[in-house]
């Protein structure tokens, strides 16, 4: 069984690459800019973050179209990704420069990415899976997304260990998105020569702080808010 | 009385036995390089333990960097032994430190098998497919920034340097590696050897070409001539995105 699929991967070895390359920009990265822009809104007022939450929960087909769009995707960039960490051998110790750390980062925080994914969509996205009966009770309640998002902070873990993961978790994916967006070009030709890659470089770690922002922002919203006592007494019985 | 230089040297007495460290003292004399030093071992080997032992077995041919034979890993960072000066070398560690370059087979000692890279050379058709040696006339013109470009990569002695630092050349993997990139790249733009573009690109596409590079970009900083060889892992990177399309909209 598995000798067709080992030789039609080697068959079509440029193409799965280049796909796993693509992927990490579109759908992924983009998502990941939508995400945490929406998630940004949390600072700006619970309100706003509620009236998006409620707008996204209203695109039609909603499982099919994450699932097509975005799970299938980060899955397969997940899973080739780490067929390809593990045909590297990281020697930063013995030549540290500077892009053989970023190489070496690209690797290390691929791996948190995808812990923190996994955990990420277990704590929010399929709460209703794993969150219990509880749960459930709280949604029936008709809570708000704020409040709920909030309350998922201080659900089975403490709230400063909560913000911790997430910020080392965030952080590592940004990273991870940002160096791909400069190892991309490198990879598809559109930056050849030094001078553009330390641009593209540069607008990349521009776009790594302005995400950084949306998404640290957020969880200081998330974290300050008014915690709903109640919601949160629900979630921790 | 003279000073005394020590050497740890990384031995191995076959391909496939285990290696082990021996110390060795000499006379430093000026202008001492690796090569040098190597060979006043060779005329006395004779351990600092006092252990007498075999000569150690070393590779070299030009002596001036330019056939990357005596190629090793020499306080930790792989370069030439000829033109690695020891008086230099004593001001980044007091012992000296020789090791076989890491990604190639040793055949003994500090002296390692390199054909890897001349079958990588091989698999990309690093030359130009002529049928005469009689003369066709002048060639075509060729761009000044194309030939300066063109000698930067010709200068490529096949030391294996870039090969050694780049984390994604290793025994577990099938990573043709820089070196045969970047050799490509010069005949892709040669005027003839553009003609078999095509199949250079075409080698360089499957399960452990182009698209195996993960852009540490050690390479070009190893590299002891210069080779501009993530300026070719780029363009290599372009041509076969084109070829690519090429392949699977127009041809
Ligand atoms: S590209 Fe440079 S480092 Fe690599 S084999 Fe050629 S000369 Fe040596
Ligand atoms: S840029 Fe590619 S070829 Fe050069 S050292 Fe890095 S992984 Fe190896
Ligand atoms: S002997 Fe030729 S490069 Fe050192």
């Amino acid at each position: 069984m598995t000798q067709p699929v080992e030789t039609w991967f080697q068959k079509n070895h440029f193409l799965v690459r280049r796909l796993h390359s693509l992927a990490g920009i579109v759908p992924i990265g983009v998502f990941l800019c939508i995400h945490l822009y929406t998630n940004s809104l949390a600072f700006v007022g619970p309100e706003k973050f509620n009236e998006h939450v409620k707008q996204l929960h209203e695109i039609p087909n909603l499982l099919v179209v994450e699932l097509i769009g975005i799970f299938l995707p980060i899955a397969f960039h997940a899973w080739y990704g780490i067929l390809i960490a593990q045909s590297g051998r990281i020697n930063v110790a013995q030549y540290g420069w500077l892009d053989n750390w970023r190489y070496t980062l690209q690797r290390v925080t691929g791996w948190i990415a995808i812990v923190f994914i996994l955990l990420h969509l277990a704590h929010f996205r399929f709460a209703h899976w794993f969150g219990g009966p509880a749960y459930q009770e709280v949604v029936a309640k008709g809570t708000t997304p704020f409040d709920l998002t909030a309350a998922g902070f201080i659900m089975w873990l403490p709230m400063g260990l909560w913000m911790l993961v997430y910020a080392v978790g965030l952080t590592a994916s940004v990273y991870h998105f940002c160096n791909g967006i400069v190892t991309f070009c490198i990879t598809w030709g559109i930056t050849v020569n030094d001078l553009s890659r330390k641009r593209v470089s540069i607008a990349a770690a521009a776009l790594a702080i302005v995400l950084l922002g949306f998404g640290l922002s957020s969880l200081a919203a998330l974290a300050s808010g008014p915690a709903p006592k109640a919601t949160a007494a629900l979630l921790n019985p | 009385m003279s000073k005394l230089i020590r050497l740890t040297i990384q031995r191995q007495d076959a391909r496939e036995s285990h290696p082990y460290a021996q110390t060795f003292e000499i006379e430093h004399k000026p202008q001492m390089n690796v090569i040098s030093c190597l060979q006043d071992i060779a005329a006395r080997p004779v351990t600092v333990a006092g252990e007498q032992t075999t000569p150690v077995a070393w590779d070299c041919n030009c002596l001036e960097e330019v056939c990357g034979a005596c190629t090793m890993v020499i306080n930790g960072r792989v370069r030439q032994a000829c033109t690695a000066l020891v008086d230099n070398l004593l001001k980044e560690q007091a012992t000296i430190d020789l090791k076989p370059m890491s990604k190639f087979p040793v055949v003994r000692d500090l002296f390692v098998d390199r054909s890897r890279m001349f079958a990588a050379l091989k698999k990309v058709r690093a030359w130009i497919d002529v049928d005469t040696y009689g003369y066709l006339g002048e060639g075509p013109k060729v761009e000044p920034s194309v030939a300066d470009r063109r000698y930067e990569l010709s200068c490529c002695m096949t030391c294996g340097c870039c090969m050694d630092v780049c984390p994604q050349v290793n025994d577990g993997s099938d990573f043709i590696g820089p070196q045969a990139i970047g050799q490509a790249a010069l005949f892709n733009m040669h005027p003839t050897g553009a003609m078999s573009a095509d199949q250079r690109l075409e080698a360089l596409m499957g399960p452990g070409g182009i698209t195996d590079c993960g852009n540490a970009q050690n390479c070009v900083k190893a590299c002891p001539k210069e080779v501009p060889l993530t300026w070719a892992i780029g363009k290599t990177g372009r041509d076969t995105t084109v070829h690519a399309i090429r392949r699977w909209f127009v041809k």
